[in-house]
């Protein structure tokens, strides 16, 4: 029994060319490096180390073209990659031809994890939607996933679909997050009181590696549905240009005559973005506000014990 | 570094919704936020538009994607099909106006009515000259009968045709050509074998032009000569009396009739003007005069210059029809019903040379491959099918007028009904001035058509073979030089247009008419395996059609 905790894997999985390394260098604002364009099969799976929701590390495999290394992944790797699984998001290419083969993947790898994590949460993402004809969609994800709930059982799987090219691949991510926070409902309850308390127009509450929304609440109803994703893309630019001078972005005040916005450090792992209609409350008042709340939330994210906490656990 | 992130097409954050907003305030955001445009600012009809917010999102995510790839990366550009569409893009100018990009030539849009005359104007063509002919090889009432229904048979294979880029899941088809289909269904040999027969058509056209051109040149000429030196040919051949003059070219050549006919010299005896005959000949000498014209502009690099004269073309039908419904008032109905067999002036309604008739109507009716591309620039797109049969309707109706007048007012009891030409305009001798017209509309309108053909042909064969449209001078020039060698030879060696035009048209037709649209459709129903008993057997009786008519070019 070691002191430190194991850490817990997010498996990112599928077939080759279906679109997973895009997807994650767009959700944690990774550089795509250009080695890693394959010019031939996969023969290696690439770790990448992202820290998640504290101390969850999302794992990139990649099942290559061949299928000489998906068995051998679920052979002689077997244990290697499948042992504290947290979350399994599985992706599927909407447009793929060989939808029996990637079933079989499909169902090898749940195999792989009913064996070895069978408390892990599996997600499955299918993805490329934009490439199908807008009347098509709804139908064509809807029998997907009905096969896919068919297949995973015993496990629970949730199913979305996904485009890198509209709101989807944010909202299935910021779902995926909300649904591993444990006590999230208490988290929502607490920063409504939060916002009604300090007179804030609207608050949000962010995933700290990836600025998915976790949750928010607003007092008025706002004209841009598209707003969450903007902030994230603007804060993950400004983040990539603040890494290009080697310096980590910690905290952001934007004012200006009509509000004032506040983002800052939360908890381990969120941050916030507070935003007050009324310019003349002093940023002081406000940001010591936030650092009060912060212990609070923190206990908070402790308080439910550590069979629901994701921090560091005594094993 | 406010302005870093910014997006370019952003929503209107200023105005309405502050209802204070000093004039201080508004310049001072202004100073700030160079590609912000106040909205009387943005030039377009409607001064309250704002961009919308798919727009804008789309702008921050390309912003945000674009930050991730080297610039030479291809993984994150965005696809055609996201980018917003031409109204919602607005081009900034640094001076704080805002213009709306409209559609370019990609997205222009007709109305059905241009549509549909694009279609009619594409479809008629030379093919025209010979419908009375072919409905004399079939006989009257059979080809009446045969032109409604070989138009009601290609109207539907266009229609598969048409419909055959749309059933194709997951790709985005928007501007496939029925040989991308092909390709798609069949690989390589669908493509291949939808180009060939592709080519076959244009080049069949192109020597059918050629054959034509030579024969009005070589009549305009002759007017031209006989007037100036006021020379009569009115004995010269075998005809009608009276100011409309019909003549009978090749008195002899009737193999069905028992009767024999004095065959008339048709070179003339007289010793006014032998050197002019000897070097103004129809087979003998024009043909090689027109390479001096043609040839050179054959060569031309790009042939948008000749796309302008198509206006020709209708000018041509219209003519015409003009001159067929003239010539009927003058010579008055002289039609007969003999049911199967032949008599001395006229021919059996029904005959068993009809397949020279389908034969000349596959290619009259040809567009299977550019309809396609017609269609695209259709304002409502969900009218396609119905612009599509109203298209077929009148081309049927033009070619049934041009054919039943012409056959009608043949004028039977001096001439045979056998007489009439495979290009009907032979049948008026070269001094009618109605007709001289004719024959010179036509002859410029084809010296423009001929050039575009060529550079059709060029286009494909050089692309498929090089490439690149123009790999070379040499290497197009060696391709003009064959093509106009087959024109010239068959001008001096077979004139006949009505075999190259049914030839040409049953071989084309049978790939890209009959075969290749079944084919295609069964197998995209096959794949979604809503292949039904009835639908088999009807496009395989179709294809069986196509060979049918084929072969009828052999044996009849």
């Amino acid at each position: 029994m070691s002191s430190t905790a194991m850490k817990k894997k997010v498996l990112l999985m599928g077939k080759s060319g279906s679109g997973k390394t895009s997807m994650r260098s767009i959700i944690f604002a990774n550089y795509i490096a250009r080695d890693t364009r394959r010019l031939g099969a996969t023969i290696d799976v690439e770790h990448s180390h992202v820290r998640f929701l504290g101390n969850l590390v999302l794992n990139l495999w990649d099942c290559g073209g061949q299928d000489t290394f998906m068995e051998n992944y679920f052979t002689s790797q077997r244990d290697n990659i499948f042992r504290n699984v947290e979350v399994l998001i599985y992706v599927f290419d909407v447009e793929s031809r060989e939808l029996e083969k990637d079933m079989h993947y499909y169902q090898s790898c749940l195999e792989a994890i009913l064996q070895n994590s069978p408390d892990a949460k599996v997600f499955c993402l299918v993805h490329k939607m934009d490439l199908v004809q807008e009347d098509q969609r709804d139908l064509i994800f809807k029998e997907r996933e009905e096969d896919l709930r068919r297949l995973s059982r015993p496990l629970a799987c949730t199913c979305f679909r996904t485009s890198i090219w509209d709101e989807t691949l944010y909202k299935a991510w910021s779902s995926i997050v909300y649904q591993l926070i444990p006590n999230v409902q208490q988290l929502e309850s607490n920063l409504r009181n939060f916002a009604q308390i300090i007179e804030a127009d609207e608050v949000l509450l962010f995933e700290r590696a990836t600025f998915l929304v976790i949750s928010h609440y607003q007092c008025k109803e706002q004209r841009d549905a598209h707003r969450f994703e903007k902030i994230s893309n603007i804060i993950k630019q400004f983040k990539l240009s603040c890494s290009k001078l080697a310096a980590s972005f910690q905290s952001m005040e934007v004012r200006n005559s009509n509000f004032a916005a506040f983002i800052d450090v939360f908890t381990s792992n969120t941050y916030v973005m507070v935003i007050m209609s009324d310019p003349s409350i002093p940023s002081a008042a406000t940001l010591i506000n936030i650092r009060n709340a912060r212990k609070h939330f923190e206990k908070l994210e402790r308080v439910d014990g550590p069979k629901h906490s994701l921090h560091m656990r005594m094993r | 570094m406010e302005d870093d992130w910014r997006p370019l097409l952003g929503p209107d954050w200023s105005g309405e919704s502050y209802a204070t907003q000093s004039v201080t305030d508004s310049l001072d955001s202004k100073t700030r936020r160079p590609f912000h445009v106040e909205p009387r600012n943005i030039v377009e009809e409607d001064p309250l538009e704002r961009v919308s917010a798919e727009a804008s999102i789309m702008s921050s995510r390309m912003n945000y994607y674009s930050r991730l790839t080297g610039s030479s990366d291809r993984l994150l550009v965005p696809p055609d099909h996201v980018i917003p569409a031409p109204e919602e893009i607005y081009v900034y100018s640094p001076l704080g106006t805002a213009f709306k990009v409209h559609g370019g030539d990609g997205s222009a849009r007709n109305p059905s009515i241009i549509t549909i005359f694009a279609i009619w104007n594409a479809m008629m063509g030379t093919s025209i000259l010979s419908i009375p002919w072919g409905i004399k090889q079939a006989g009257f009432t059979f080809g009446i009968l045969i032109i409604i229904s070989v138009g009601l048979m290609t109207l539907y294979c266009c229609y598969r045709v048409l419909k055959s880029s749309k059933s194709i899941p997951y790709i985005d088809t928007s501007d496939w050509e029925f040989h991308d289909v092909c390709k798609y269904y069949l690989g390589a040999p669908g493509q291949w074998s939808s180009l060939i027969f592709s080519m076959v058509s244009l080049i069949g056209a192109m020597v059918v032009y050629w054959v034509l051109m030579s024969n009005f040149l070589f009549n305009t000429g002759e007017f031209i000569y006989n007037y100036v030196h006021n020379i009569s040919m009115a004995d010269a051949d075998f005809g009608t009396n009276g100011t409309d003059r019909v003549i009978c070219p090749f008195p002899g050549t009737q193999p069905e009739r028992n009767g024999s006919l004095t065959l008339f010299a048709l070179s003339d005896n007289s010793t006014e003007a032998p050197l002019f005959e000897h070097l103004w000949s129809k087979t003998n000498t024009v043909p090689f005069y027109l390479i001096i014209l043609l040839l050179p502009l054959l060569n031309f690099r790009s042939a948008s210059f000749f796309a302008r004269f198509t206006f020709l073309g209708t000018i041509s039908v219209m003519y015409l029809i003009f001159l067929v419904t003239l010539k009927a008032f003058r010579l008055g109905f002289h039609l007969e019903f003999h049911w199967f067999h032949h008599t001395e002036f006229f021919v059996p309604e029904f005959r068993v040379l009809f397949p020279q008739l389908t034969g000349v109507l596959t290619l009259a009716f040809f567009i299977h491959n550019c309809v396609i591309t017609l269609m695209k620039s259709n304002q409502h797109q969900q009218n396609n099918v119905r612009d599509l049969s109203v298209a077929y309707v009148l081309v049927g109706v033009t070619y049934l007028y041009v054919g039943v007048l012409v056959f009608a007012v043949f004028p039977s009891p001096p001439l045979s009904k056998e007489c009439i030409e495979p290009n009907f305009l032979d049948n008026f001798p070269s001094s009618d001035i109605w007709v001289f017209v004719a024959r010179m509309c036509l002859f410029f309108q084809m010296t423009t058509v001929y050039p575009l053909l060529g550079y059709l042909v060029r286009v494909q064969i050089m692309g498929q073979i090089f490439g690149k449209h123009y790999p070379g001078f040499f290497h197009v020039l060696f391709l003009n030089v064959v093509i106009v060698a087959a024109g010239v030879l068959m001008a001096r060696f077979y004139p006949n247009i009505g075999s190259i035009i049914r030839y040409a048209g049953a071989f084309c037709g049978l790939a890209l008419v009959f075969v290749l649209p079944s084919v295609v459709h069964m197998i995209s129903l096959h794949r979604i395996g809503k292949l039904r008993w009835p639908s088999a057997t009807f496009h395989s009786l179709l294809i069986a059609l196509g060979f049918a008519n084929l072969l009828g070019q052999f044996f009849m």
